[in-house]
């Protein structure tokens, strides 16, 4: 602030002088205009801004507090641009957050949710830290001075010094600074006005960075942006899938806490005003409805299927009626309406329908009213009775009116019913008001009822939260992420594919399973490359196996595991439930009282609860066994030329053709990669060449000598040959495909195939290098059960094909046991491979030369016109 | 303003360019002059700035020029990033064309509502402003968004450098620290009254007519309604902007997309995308504000409705407090204050 121009006003006063060095902190304007010796400009107390990691807190906690302090003064109207400028930006980080809170609440899974902050926070980075890395650094490194270095004003505001190079406070550095940045310049040391011309040169590079930033940022910060959310999205997955996992676990671990959080405080509330408001009245199949709804809310339709069976049979009398004036009347306005619809005249109706007074006095003298009548039909019938006679009455003495005979058709209608089981108009009049009454002790047994239901649907929400979070087919639970991050995150890497090969095999799974299989064949040919495989996969499939284990809480850590909590919670309802006369929920429950986890047990809600988790296990280190056994398999091929195998080289005892042999081998390759669940069942076809014994092979092979024949046997039944772990044909291919056939009737080639895949013995250097791996047992059962579900099926490759014995199972079994194939699983490994790294690629370049175009553009920033130059030397 | 000496007259000069100095552009105006807030001005302003932010100022910028300006500089800022930026967003958002057929479809609708986002993100900013505007200055009489072109003298660069004016395109209340007061007095050679804005607005805020200094009465109501209406500007946009984010999120705009066309030279389908559109941005609203049938909880079911009502109420707490001013003069006058009645003792 400039006060020379200030007014000054005339006094003879004179205050003492101070020194203009020393400020004081009581300032006076008015004093300082009395002191006649000292009018100049005030002392600037602006300083340059520290950018020291240690200064972040506290600069932080003043940019709130000015913020605070501005938008105070901006509601008041007092603001300065200043203020209002800081306002902007807090306007646009708050619209920021809006938006990704709407997003967040829009995305279903937490890392998608967490993913909208983190694009938004990476946004607001990218602004800030372009500049920073892309200009001020290099800028920096190379002139030696930071372009964005901000200072604080005499007012504390906070601003950037090179902001406007028509304003820069060069009274901010001292010449010893400036000096030394003009070093760093290279602005020799004995011009005139060294000071002017080194603040030129830095002017200059400030102007032409900020301008460089206001082109560069529009590139740079989605660029960037992008790219700080895609280089997150791995390590946020994992803290969240170990917050995930803490979470599920605590479920379990907290199981009695957890269900009594969920309550179902507006449904028992709902029953209690049911029962209250109809207590001791008639039971109406509404009134039924409502109750039966109530309590079967969020229970399981199979559950809720039962218990309505179970609820009528506890209440007494609900299949009886009640047959009193209430219910006579009733039947007579369903008569009147009935018969009122048949345009007949009303007198005659009224003539032919017994008023009520009649209807209660013959039904009350034949059969005698009742408040518990089984039967409604006696009582149907005398009123039947009575009508008929009074229509035949009038036909008689009408015999040539058609009044009679419409009525007759009419009541006829109303005493027949329309279809089978459904009661006639008239038995259903009289079905109108049930014997079964809401009394008090059933009410009191609802309520005891409702009160187990709902502790066990409690208990059945905290499971399935359990289940979901581990191990639905859904993103981002815990077996997505063991799949996404453990086991499939660097099987490309593992297979080595090249990005061409990538690039192919993402258009479809049949490039996908040739560029596999030639990837496979390389690696089993290979020592080296085969035992880096088994050490990865070794590794790989140990941490699966243990990280499945841990799924199901293990009993050393907590008693409270899945299974135990599911037994228990279902088994304790059943009981409950049992005790309270609902045997059939019970039983739907947790099995057949009796028959306990055998194979009728299985028939109730409890299977499906335990079988969810189970089977979910199953499928995924299904598919990942699948992968191993396929690469075992394919390193037996190889060497089989040295070792031989019993399986493929012999039947009965007598040598297999090669030519089997090699059609054999071909099948077992393409099962393996490509095998889905059905192709194991009547699909399972092989074109065969015809000629099977050596006569179809050899001409007149029977004609030959015995030492002729022994040598063609010998020649036939030789062993394959195989080079790079590709067998090498002699017969197979060599046939023109139409001659060819599905020889269906060789029930041993299906059954050959089979066993070598599942049942011999695996590769040496395999079962070597892994049989003391945890995941060991568990694999040679998957090749035990797979053989058993996959070849123990009735219609395993033909009908009444079986390997061994038939094994009753399911088709969600077998699919289950087969696992993922493997051509599907690697083009949808490659897909995602590609379509990242096409983006990655294509971004990740743009930003990078970005980056190199900015960092060369410092080179040929500052540089001064000749005539300043000359001037400086 | 000195302007460089020559010795040369103008017909004198020799070319060492290929522009002929003597077809000089004259300048538009030939001092700081207020202009119209209509449609037509607002417009021209705008492509004037746009053009120069891609042209002219990071030419100059580059060179390091000391005649590049912090308006330049602020032109810049405020066109090229977020116009570079959108366009960089979209394309990411879009970067499909080699992915497989079936990923193509999932990308494509996530890259179109991202692309509609941006859109939408900047036109509502941008329109949701005189939302705040417009009521305000129907309710004080004052306009925030007033333009003015300012006449720039600039230093010579080179000894060839004589066209030394360059215009630019303020507002009047840009800067509450250094509002352009000056522009707002009537110009006496053209019959108006220095004070006729000022008055109009003391009117319009029952301060009074024929005041004697309507222009010192003024200023302060001004300043308050400049710095408020700005608050409100910087909050109310900014929401009506995620509004128009979380709009274009809808999945109802699929309809739109599958129709979508800018071929303006084929009108039928041209006219039916905008009237898809139109139905679109109508079901948009709808679906934002009911949420999604299957929401998965109470948050998801109502933040759309959330969104709508923090943004309408800032709007209108925004102006509100723009419209209520604070800063009036007192009525109090001197007689008022001193009762001649009283006695009173001066010391």
């Amino acid at each position: 602030m400039n006060l020379i121009q200030s007014y000054k006003p005339e006094t003879t006063y004179r205050p003492p002088i101070k020194s203009p060095h020393k400020p004081d902190g009581n300032f006076d304007v008015n004093q300082e205009l009395l002191n006649h010796t000292f009018i100049r400009p005030l002392p600037a107390h602006g300083k340059l801004v520290k950018n020291g990691l240690f200064e972040i807190p506290s600069e932080f906690i003043k940019d709130v507090r000015y913020d605070y302090r501005a938008l105070k003064h901006s509601i008041k109207g007092e603001a300065n641009d200043h203020e209002l400028g800081r306002l902007n930006d807090m306007g646009m980080k708050l619209g920021g957050l809006a938006i990704a809170t709407y997003l967040f609440s829009r995305k279903s899974t937490p890392l998608t949710k967490i993913m909208e902050f983190v694009g938004l926070t990476s946004f607001f980075a990218a602004m800030d830290l372009w500049p920073k890395i892309a200009l001020q650094l290099p800028a920096y490194l190379i002139h030696g001075f930071n372009i964005r270095q901000k200072y604080t004003d005499n007012y504390g505001r906070k601003k950037m010094v090179y902001l406007d190079h028509q304003f820069i406070p060069w009274d901010l550095y001292s010449d010893k600074e400036i000096n030394k940045i003009g070093d760093r310049l290279h602005v020799p040391k004995d011009i005139p006005n060294r000071r002017e011309f080194i603040q030129e040169k830095m002017r200059k590079i400030a102007l032409q960075n900020n301008t460089m930033w206001m082109l560069t940022a529009g590139f740079a910060t989605p660029i960037m942006s992008a790219l700080i959310c895609n280089a997150l999205e791995n390590p946020i997955r994992k803290i969240q899938d170990s917050r995930l996992n803490k979470k599920a676990n605590n479920l379990l671990i907290n199981f009695n806490e957890e269900t009594q959080k969920i309550n179902f405080k507006d449904n028992v509330n709902q029953l209690d005003e049911i029962l209250t408001q109809n207590k001791g009245q008639t039971i109406t199949p509404e009134l039924f409805n409502r109750i039966c709804k109530n309590m079967t809310q969020n229970l399981d339709p199979a559950i809720a299927q039962y218990f309505e069976a179970d609820l009528k049979n506890l209440i007494p009398n609900i299949r009886n009626y009640n047959i009193r004036q209430e219910t006579i009347n009733h039947v007579h306005t369903k008569l009147m309406e009935h018969f009122s619809q048949s345009e007949l005249p009303e007198n005659v109706i009224n003539e032919i329908i017994p008023d009520v007074q009649t209807l209660t006095q013959m039904l009350r003298e034949k059969n005698g009213l009742s408040d518990n009548a089984q039967d409604v039909s006696e009582y149907s019938k005398y009123v039947q009775n009575f009508i008929s006679e009074r229509i035949n009455k009038y036909i008689q003495e009408n015999p040539n009116s058609i009044t009679g005979k419409k009525l007759l058709f009419h009541f006829k209608k109303f005493i027949h019913s329309q279809s089978y089981a459904q009661s006639s108009g008239l038995n259903a009049a009289f079905k109108h008001k049930s014997a079964a009454v809401l009394t008090e002790p059933l009410t009191e047994e609802i309520k005891n009822i409702s009160k187990v239901l709902n502790t066990f649907k409690a208990q059945v929400k905290v499971l399935d939260k359990y289940a979901f979070i581990k191990a639905a087919e859904a993103p981002e639970t815990i077996h997505a992420n063991i799949w996404n991050l453990d086991l499939c995150n660097d099987l490309l890497k593992v297979f080595n594919f090249t990005p061409e090969e990538i690039k192919r095999s993402r258009l479809e799974p049949e490039i996908a399973g040739k560029i596999l299989r030639e990837k496979m064949e390389d690696i089993v040919s290979d020592d080296t490359k085969y035992t880096k495989f088994l050490d990865t996969m070794n590794h790989k499939l140990s941490k699966m196996y243990n990280k499945m284990e841990s799924i199901d809480l293990s009993a050393t850590n907590n008693t409270n595991t899945y299974i135990n909590c599911t037994n228990t919670s279902y088994d304790t309802a059943a009981e409950s439930l049992r005790k309270l006369r609902m045997p059939q929920t019970a039983d739907i429950i947790a099995g057949y009282q009796g028959t306990g986890a055998g194979e009728a047990g299985k028939f109730c809600v409890k299977y499906s609860q335990l079988g969810f988790m189970e089977n979910s296990n199953t499928a995924l280190k299904s598919s990942m066994y699948r992968l191993f056994n396929t690469m075992s398999v394919f390193r037996k091929i190889s060497k089989l030329p040295q070792t031989g195998s019993d399986i493929l080289d012999y039947q009965d005892g007598k040598p297999i053709l090669r030519q089997v042999k090699e059609e054999m081998i071909e099948a077992i390759k393409e099962l393996l990669i490509s095998g889905h669940a059905s192709d194991y069942a009547n699909k399972l076809y092989v074109l065969r060449s015809l000629d099977v014994n050596p006569e179809d092979i050899v001409k007149d092979f029977n004609l030959k000598t015995p030492e002729e024949k022994e040598r063609i046997m010998k020649e036939l039944t030789e062993q394959i040959e195989t080079q790079k772990g590709k067998v090498i044909n002699k017969y197979l291919g060599t046939k023109n495909p139409a001659e060819m056939k599905e020889l269906s009737n060789d029930y041993n080639f299906f059954k050959r195939i089979m066993k070598y895949i599942y049942e011999e013995r695996i590769d040496e250097q395999t079962e070597e290098k892994c049989k003391n791996s945890v995941f060991w047992k568990d694999f040679t059962e998957y090749r035990k059960d797979a053989l058993d579900v996959l070849g123990g099926d009735f219609n395993f490759a033909k009908p009444g094909f079986v390997v061994n014995n038939v094994v009753e199972s399911t088709s969600e079994r077998r699919f289950i046991r087969t696992g993922s194939a493997l051509d599907e699983m690697f083009y949808k490994l490659t897909k995602q491979e590609f379509n990242n790294k096409y983006w990655l690629k294509k971004f990740g370049r743009f930003g990078i030369g970005l980056i190199a175009v900015t960092v060369i553009a410092q080179f040929f920033t500052g540089r001064m016109p000749k005539i300043h130059q000359q001037e400086g030397k | 303003m000195i302007l460089p000496v020559s010795n040369l007259t103008k017909t004198e000069q020799i070319p060492f360019n290929s522009q002929n100095p003597r077809e000089e552009k004259p300048s538009p105006y030939d001092k700081d002059t207020l202009l119209k807030n209509n449609f037509s001005n607002r417009m021209r302003i705008g492509i004037d700035k746009f053009a120069k932010a891609f042209t002219i100022y990071p030419a100059r910028g580059m060179k390091g020029s000391t005649n590049s300006n912090f308006y330049e500089y602020l032109t810049m800022g405020s066109n090229v990033p977020s116009i570079i930026g959108s366009i960089i967003l979209i394309t990411i958002f879009n970067s499909y064309k080699n992915y497989a057929q079936s990923d193509k479809i999932g990308a494509a609708k996530i890259g179109n509502k991202m692309a509609l986002g941006v859109i939408f993100y900047s036109l509502f900013k941008s329109l949701s402003k005189s939302l705040i505007t417009y009521p305000v200055k129907m309710k004080t009489g004052i306009d925030t968004e007033i333009p003015y072109a300012k006449v720039n003298y600039q230093l010579q660069e080179k000894p060839g450098d004589y066209d030394l004016t360059s215009i630019e395109y303020h507002k009047i209340g840009e800067s509450v620290d250094f509002t352009r007061w000056d522009l707002l007095y009537g110009d006496v050679n053209k019959n108006e009254s220095p004070n006729f804005r000022y008055d109009k607005i003391a009117k319009k805020n029952g301060l009074g007519e024929n005041l004697t200094d309507s222009d010192q009465e003024v200023k302060p109501i001004y300043k308050e309604v400049l710095v408020k209406s700005a608050l409100a500007k910087s909050f109310a946009s900014y929401m009506w902007a995620a509004t128009g984010v979380a709009l274009a999120f809808q999945d109802c705009w699929q309809d739109y997309f599958n129709v979508a066309t800018l071929k303006i030279w084929k009108p039928r389908e041209f006219f039916h995308s905008i009237k898809i559109f139109a139905r679109s941005f109508v079901k948009s609203i709808s679906s934002l504000y009911k949420g999604p049938e299957t929401a998965a909880s109470k948050f998801s079911k109502y933040s759309g409705k959330a969104l709508i009502g923090v943004t309408i109420l800032s709007t209108l707490a925004g102006m509100f407090n723009a419209m209520h001013i604070t800063k009036k003069p007192s009525k109090i006058t001197a007689k008022d204050v001193m009762n001649k009645n009283k006695e009173s003792v001066v010391n």
